[in-house]
Formats: structure tokens, C-alpha cells, sequence
């Protein structure tokens, strides 16, 4: 592949430019003021929508509350019942692992407009509809799904004689867990809680369903910016999704490359 | 009279859906040795888990020191399991790897430092105490396994295949730390192997499991010179297995009549016996022709026809006769194990 | 049944159990018997709602989006992997540009889709600027239309990134020794490519592939910000349903969530046949 190599530099320049000219873009649309067609540049800036997003009371800066509360309580929780899941399908062989495989994926794959209609009934009888712990619940739903599927194929490549051989050297079930199993898994906790941060980050059918309009994600906000015909907001908000999905990103691996020392 | 340090009665273990060991029974008296030796898949792994406390037993008990563990979890046996490959836990120091039996029962940090510091001494481990495990060599991983299960002070050490996974240089360089770290803290030592010389070399005595249950229990010697079975006498792949058959207080053959026991019953029998039985000699009980030579660190190997049958004779020093030379046998008769059956040799 | 099978298949019915509920929800209202616009039990309503065309136009655009999409991105994605498989600074380079897209939110990622692409979004601007382009009337419509061009370029830059991953990983797990093997009995590069590279790439992002159509299919929010209101993609067409003011139209959003459930559900079904028929090609 000769003519591959030689095109290997223009590739990675296209992808550059991929990767980062859309949020270049959004950064100038949420600072650019009065930019109308068919100027490519704006023609003034301003930091006023950048302003509402972190002055306390900011319609904004609430919604970013309420979504980095949400995000992150549903990346602790997913991770927390997804690895019982996961560990527990692993287990299975033949048709039931086949079974257990797609149980997993199903709210994964639920569409997220059928899976809030289905779900809005049971958050109405439970009378957690239009509240934030609804909302969470249902984020909940599709990031289990992720964290079980995830850990299921964790558990599957560990060898758990591992955990055989520290029981034989004295330690119990639950030691085994805390200081040999979950240290082993530290990488593999942090990126779990980071799909469950995303998949609740981005999350905007169940939030507008289930919430009922009166759980405001940032997401929501993004939306209502848009539709109300203000780019330089809804810009900004979309700025907002960006950067804490990335910053996550890189914290999980910052803190997990610093307290493993080892690759397993 | 203390107690014995294992206590193994009427064991069976299911292996999934076959009916696995059977009534496996044997006691192993502290700091002693005891190797199994079964072909791969007659369930010795499974033996082994299921003293640990890591696989469901069908029926019998288990003591250790004199205590009933039966339905103990593994983590309260007093026996220590030791995998193939060691197993060191990846997220900790070498020092942490063998502290953690220590710290799980809650020993003080200076006691454990100073265990440690001995332990790891003991199987010179010492300078790499801060390393993790994947920066050590392969003997280094097992010695380090092997110190932290001694950290553990087990009454009974568990060890599977603790040699085969190693090259020849390696092997004995773990056996040597085995067999001194043993000496030292005086676990009895359930070892299981299918490599014979390993078996003969660790062994204060040795089981073979056939078949789903201990076939033969008995000192090297004994074991080697006195097959139980047929069986047995195949899978430790004594040479030299001549068929015939018992009758009248003697077994009849090519090779002439051998006295038997008294209690021995008549019908098909087979004779078992090491090269060591045969030795050349000017004028020996048995004629033969010499088929084919094979030149080994330890003298010749020969195999000699007599009579049709073809024996495996080991000759040291002296002359080494050509194929084709006649040559005369002496059998020791008294190193000839007579066994029911007949087996196609 | 031993104790960890059960235990699993009690973990397969947890993990499942909301959506059943759910399901099993819609089935009974799209049928009549409970929730908004009930009007007893009969399959009047399914038959109602499944014999308007806008339903059906509505799914097939849907289709239309997520295959189109997903196409592009996983040809983007072998190529990329094929062309960036090695250990060098500008491999890890452009691994890292591929994959950066991967955490960002689909609506961010249709913000900046509309003002690209829109009327007169930034592309109009720059046309302009060249003097290619007079007023925005002028500019070919690539979001809102029909076609659902800006759409399916917005879905396909965020699978692009998640498809990049998977064939990273796949090449990396399989090495060079296969493609060694294959030189060394006398293959040139193109038929190394040909014969070996790519066969077991798409073998080995065929799951991956099923899982970005299944949730591009059905995705909502890019759809609402990019797509045309005709046809009306079904995910949008069902929450236009839900929130009518009228009841019984409310009660359709049902039935036509179990069709969006139906197309997920064969399509989990074919992503779990790809994943156990091509494991048997792990080495």
C-alpha cells in the first residue's frame, strides 16, 4: 500500500480538521454577536451568553447543575449495579448466555422515544414523574444496560482464580471483593462510571418524557435555545456538553493511568 | 501424637455430570509430602480444589490439624492453593503480595514487616520487595507466590502442576525453594503432578489417581518395585510387562516358571517388572538376541528378544553388546510383581 | 439448573426488566386496554396506525438515515484503521483525531451540523465569500431536507469515531502475523489487504456496525434539530404523538413505539448472531 503511506499525512490533516473545526465553530457562534449571513467572521464579540451559563440563578448554569447531578449519579450507579449484572451473566454458557447477552443489550438498543412512553406510566404510578429522581431512573435504565454489557465482557477474559487463590490465603468473600477484585478493576470501574456519565449526559428523550418539561437538562435548554432562534446560546450550550464529556474523559484516565501502576 | 495435618476420608467429587473421584481417602502427617500423580484429566485439579474448598464435594470429610473443615469456606481451611501459574495480584507490590495474609488477619505493621522482610529473604526476593509483579522474571513470580503462601502459615500447602508450567533450569531452582521453605515452616505439601521423575524426586510417598479413585498409596520405592495393578504398573510404564498365567502357586511364561504368594487366585496373569530386574550375566536363566541399542547418559538401553517376547534391558559399564549378539539374562526373581489380567503389551 | 446460572438468568431479567415493562406496557395500550384514549380491547388502533402512510414513510426515512450514515462511517472507519495500524507518532496522531468525537452529545454534535450546513450556516458563508453563492435561497438544502444529507453527515462523524475505536482495536488485537503468514507465502500487498486485512476487519466491527444502526435508527435528538418535518422520522413522529392534545392520537405514540422496538429488537437479534457466528474467527 505505497500510495497509502504517501496519502497517511493528508489523511491525519482531514481528520484534524474533522475532529476539531465543529467545535472551533461552536466556539465562534458563542461569542460572535450580530453575525449574520454572508459574513464568515463576526463581526463583534460578546461573553454574555458565556455570562448566563456561570452566574448563579443563570437559566443556564442551573441546567448545567442539574445535568452534572444527574451524570454523575447515574455513572456511580450504573457501574455499581452493572457489575453484579455483568459478573452474574458472565457465568452463563450456551443458549442462557446467549439469553443473558441480549437481556443486556435491550435497553441499550430500546429506541429512547419507546422506551420513555413505555416507562411513563410506571414513573406516574410511582409518582417520581416531573421529578429529578425520575429522570434518574430512567437515564438509569439504558446505562445499566451499557454497564452490564461492558462488565460482562470484563468478567468473561478474568481469571477469577485469582480471587480462588486469595480466598485459600485466608481472605473472605467481601475482603476478596474490596482488596483484591475491585483494586484489579480500578481502570475498568472508572470507565464504566464514564459511560454511565455519558449515556446520562446526552440523554434527552427519557429527560423530556419522564421529566415531564420540568426537569431542565442542559440538553433541554439547548433545544429550547434552538428552537427560540438564539445560535449564540444554543451554541454555548452545546459548548457546555462538549466540555465536561471530554474533561471526564480525560480525569478517568488521568486518575486511572495514576493509580495503576500495572497494566493488567 | 498430634494430629494429622490432613485428613482425606471417602471423598467424591462431582466433575459436572460424570461421576469424577470416588471414595478417595489417604492422611498426611504434618510437614510431610504427599504427590499424586494422575494422567491429565483424572481429575487432580479437581482433588485439589476440592480440599481447598473451591469445588463441591458429592460426600466425605475433611480435617485439618485435627479439626473437621468439611463445610468450612476455603478462606478458614488452613490449606493453601497454589495454581500453575502464579497468580500474584497485579495492583500490588511484591511486599504487599506476600503481606496480604498477614494484613487480612490483621497482624501490626512492624509484625508484618519483619515476617515479610523474612519471607522474602528466605526465597531471596529480598531487594525487589517494591517491584510489581509483572516486572519479575518467571521463577521470581513463583518464588514470590510460593513466600506469600508460606505467609499464610498453612497447616497444608495445595500445589498443582507447581513445576510443569517451568523450563528445565527453572524447575530446580523453584523445587530447590520449595523444598527448603518447606523445611522451614513444615507444611504438609499435597503436590499434584503427572511427571514422574518430579514425583519420585518431591514425594515422601505417592498416590496414583486412575480412574477416579487412588489407585496405589505407597513410598517411591515400594511403589515403582510393587505395582498394585496392572494399571498402575502401565501408567508408571514399567518396561517390561510379560504375559501368562497363575496356576498351582506358580506363574508360567516364555520366561519359565516365577513362585507366586500363596493367596494369588489362578487365570491370566501378568509379570511387571523394572530393567532393573534383568542384568546380563555369563550364565543367566534367560537366552536372547539383541534387537536394538540405544546410547544414553546413563549406559545402554537394550532391547533384547527372548523367546518372542521383546524385554527393555539397561546395561552400565562394561562391553556393550552389538544387535544381532546373543546374550544371557539373569532376572531377579524377587523384583518381579505378579499381577492379575493381561494387558497387550 | 446450577446456582450461577440461575443467578445469571435472574441478572438477564433485572437488567431487562424496565424495558419488558415497558413493552409490555405499549402492547396493552396500542391494543386499547389501558393509558390515554383507551376505548377497550381490539386491534383497532394497531390497524389504524399501521395503515398510515406517514408511519411507514416515516420508518423507511428513518432506515434510510441510519444505513446511509452508518455506510459511510464504517467505510471511513476500516479505512482509517488500515491506514493508521502502526506504532508511529503520526498513527497515534490521527488514532487520537478519529476517536475525539466519541464522548460529545449528538445534540452538540447537531448544533454545530446546523450551523455548518444550514442555509446560512458557515459552508454558505464560505461560498459566499468565494463568490459562489449570492443569498442564502441559493445554498442546496442539506439540513431539513428531504434527502436528510446534513442529518445522515452529522450521525455519520459521531459513528465514525465509535466504529474508529472498534477497528483500532480489532487490528490491534490480530497483529501483523496474519499478513506476515500471508507475505511469506507469497502474497503482494494488495492481495494481502484483499485476502486477509479486510476480511477479518469487517468480521470483527460487524457487531459494532449493528449496534451503530440499531441506535442511529432510532435516535432522537439530531433527528429533531436536522430532520425535515416531511416525512417526519419515526422517532419524532412518535413523540409528536405522544404530546398531542388529543387522546386517542396520544394513544397511537404506542403502537408505534412497538414498531421502533420491533426494528431494534431484529436488529439485536442479528447483532447477537454476528457476535457468536464471527467469535468462532477469534484466533
Amino acid at each position: 500500500m505505497t500510495e497509502g503511506s504517501r496519502s497517511r499525512p493528508a489523511v491525519l490533516a482531514a481528520l484534524a480538521l474533522s475532529a476539531l473545526a465543529p467545535l472551533a465553530l461552536l466556539l465562534l457562534a458563542s461569542v460572535g454577536r450580530d453575525w449574520f449571513f454572508p459574513a464568515p467572521w463576526p463581526p463583534a464579540m460578546t461573553l454574555e451568553s458565556w455570562g448566563d451559563a456561570f452566574r448563579g440563578g443563570g437559566r443556564m448554569a442551573a441546567a448545567l447543575g442539574t445535568s452534572l447531578v444527574l451524570a454523575v449519579g447515574t455513572g456511580l450507579a450504573g457501574a455499581a449495579v452493572g457489575w453484579p449484572i455483568g459478573r452474574a451473566l458472565a457465568d452463563l454458557s450456551g443458549w442462557a448466555r446467549h439469553l443473558g447477552a441480549s437481556a443486556a443489550f435491550l435497553p441499550v438498543a430500546a429506541p429512547p422515544v419507546a422506551l420513555a412512553t413505555g416507562l411513563h406510566l410506571s414513573a406516574l404510578t410511582a409518582g417520581v414523574a416531573g421529578t429529578t429522581g425520575g429522570v434518574f431512573l430512567s437515564h438509569l435504565v439504558p446505562a445499566t444496560g451499557y454497564a452490564a454489557l461492558y462488565f460482562l465482557g470484563v468478567f468473561t477474559l478474568f481469571d477469577r482464580r485469582v480471587e480462588d487463590e486469595a480466598r485459600t490465603l485466608g481472605a473472605g468473600p467481601r475482603t476478596v471483593l474490596w482488596r483484591v477484585t475491585m483494586p484489579m478493576m480500578r481502570r475498568q470501574l472508572g470507565e464504566a462510571f464514564l459511560l454511565g456519565f455519558l449515556v446520562s449526559w446526552a440523554q434527552v428523550a427519557t429527560t423530556l418524557v419522564i421529566g415531564g418539561g420540568r426537569v431542565r437538562t442542559l440538553p433541554l435548554e439547548v433545544f429550547a435555545y434552538l428552537q427560540a432562534g438564539q445560535d449564540r446560546y444554543a451554541a454555548t450550550g452545546a459548548l457546555l456538553l462538549v466540555i465536561p464529556a471530554l474533561l471526564m474523559l480525560g480525569a478517568v484516565r488521568f486518575a486511572v493511568a495514576r493509580a495503576e501502576a500495572t497494566p493488567l | 501424637m498430634t494430629a494429622p495435618a490432613l485428613e482425606v476420608r471417602g471423598l467424591s467429587v462431582p466433575f459436572g455430570d460424570a461421576p469424577g473421584l470416588r471414595d478417595i481417602g489417604f492422611t498426611l502427617d504434618p510437614g510431610e509430602r504427599l504427590v499424586l500423580l494422575g494422567a491429565s484429566g483424572a481429575g487432580k485439579t479437581t482433588l485439589l480444589r476440592a480440599i481447598a474448598g473451591l469445588a463441591p464435594l458429592a460426600a466425605g470429610r475433611l480435617t485439618v490439624g485435627g479439626q473437621d473443615v468439611t463445610a468450612r469456606p476455603a478462606e478458614s481451611r488452613d490449606a493453601v492453593y497454589l495454581h500453575q501459574t502464579p497468580l500474584l495480584f497485579p495492583h500490588l507490590s511484591i511486599f504487599e503480595n506476600v503481606a496480604f495474609p498477614l494484613r487480612i488477619r490483621g497482624y501490626q505493621d512492624s509484625e508484618i514487616r519483619a515476617s515479610v522482610a523474612e519471607l522474602l529473604e528466605s526465597v531471596r526476593l529480598d531487594g525487589l520487595a517494591g517491584r510489581r509483579p509483572h516486572t519479575l522474571s518467571g521463577g521470581q513470580k513463583h518464588r514470590a507466590a510460593l513466600a506469600r503462601a508460606m505467609a499464610a502459615r498453612p497447616a497444608v500447602l495445595l500445589l498443582d502442576e507447581p513445576l510443569a508450567a517451568l523450563d528445565p533450569s527453572l524447575r530446580d531452582e523453584v523445587r530447590a525453594t520449595l523444598l527448603s521453605l518447606q523445611a522451614h515452616y513444615r507444611p504438609a505439601l499435597v503436590i499434584v503432578t503427572h511427571d514422574l521423575e518430579d514425583a519420585a524426586v518431591l514425594g515422601d510417598r505417592i498416590g496414583i489417581l486412575l480412574g477416579g479413585t487412588l489407585a496405589q498409596l505407597d513410598q517411591p520405592d515400594r511403589l515403582f518395585q510393587r505395582p498394585a495393578s496392572l494399571a498402575v504398573a502401565r501408567f508408571l510404564g514399567l518396561p517390561n510387562l510379560v504375559a501368562g498365567s497363575v496356576a498351582a502357586g506358580q506363574f508360567q511364561s516364555a520366561l519359565g516358571l516365577i513362585p507366586v504368594e500363596a493367596e494369588s487366585p489362578s487365570g491370566p496373569a501378568t509379570a511387571a517388572f523394572g530393567t532393573d530386574a534383568l542384568r546380563p550375566e555369563p550364565c543367566g536363566s534367560l537366552q536372547g538376541i539383541v534387537r536394538s541399542v540405544q546410547y544414553g547418559p546413563r549406559g545402554a538401553t537394550l532391547r533384547v528378544d527372548v523367546a518372542g517376547i521383546e524385554l527393555e534391558v539397561v546395561t552400565g559399564a562394561g562391553a556393550i553388546p552389538h544387535p544381532g549378539d546373543e546374550l544371557s539374562l539373569g532376572l531377579e526373581r524377587d523384583r518381579v510383581t505378579i499381577l492379575p489380567g493381561i494387558g497387550d503389551v | 439448573m446450577t446456582r450461577s446460572s440461575r443467578r445469571g438468568l435472574l441478572a438477564a431479567l433485572a437488567v431487562a426488566l424496565p424495558v419488558l415493562v415497558g413493552v409490555g406496557y405499549s402492547v396493552l395500550a396500542s391494543v386499547g386496554l389501558t393509558g390515554p384514549g383507551a376505548a377497550g380491547g381490539g386491534s383497532a388502533r394497531l390497524v389504524a396506525v399501521l395503515g398510515e402512510p406517514v408511519v411507514w414513510a416515516g420508518l423507511a426515512w428513518s432506515l434510510w438515515v441510519a444505513a446511509a450514515s452508518t455506510a459511510l462511517a464504517a467505510a471511513g472507519a476500516v479505512a482509517v484503521a488500515a491506514l493508521f495500524r502502526r506504532g508511529a507518532g503520526i498513527d497515534r496522531m490521527a488514532r487520537l483525531f478519529a476517536v475525539l468525537p466519541l464522548p460529545i452529545p449528538h445534540l452538540a454534535a447537531a448544533v454545530a451540523g446546523l450551523l455548518l450546513l444550514g442555509q446560512s450556516g458557515l459552508l454558505a458563508r464560505l461560498l459566499a465569500s468565494l463568490g459562489l453563492l449570492a443569498d442564502p435561497g441559493g445554498m442546496p438544502a442539506l439540513v431539513y431536507d428531504r434527502a436528510g444529507l446534513g442529518l445522515i453527515l452529522t450521525l455519520a462523524w459521531k459513528e465514525f469515531a465509535f466504529l474508529a475505536l472498534v477497528a483500532f482495536s480489532v487490528v490491534a488485537t490480530r497483529g501483523e502475523r496474519l499478513e506476515e503468514v500471508a507475505r511469506t507465502l507469497g502474497a503482494k500487498p494488495a492481495a494481502v489487504f484483499r485476502r486477509v486485512t479486510w476480511p477479518l476487519l469487517w468480521r470483527g466491527i460487524l457487531p459494532a456496525v449493528v449496534a451503530a444502526f440499531v441506535f442511529v435508527a432510532s435516535t432522537y435528538e439530531a433527528t429533531a434539530v436536522l430532520a425535515p418535518s416531511d416525512p417526519l422520522a419515526l422517532p419524532l413522529l412518535t413523540l409528536e404523538r405522544y404530546t398531542d392534545a388529543d387522546l386517542s392520537r396520544r394513544g397511537d405514540a404506542f403502537a408505534l413505539a412497538l414498531l421502533g422496538m420491533t426494528v431494534s429488537l431484529l436488529a439485536v437479534a442479528a447483532h447477537e448472531w454476528a457476535r457468536s457466528h464471527w467469535d468462532r474467527f477469534e484466533p
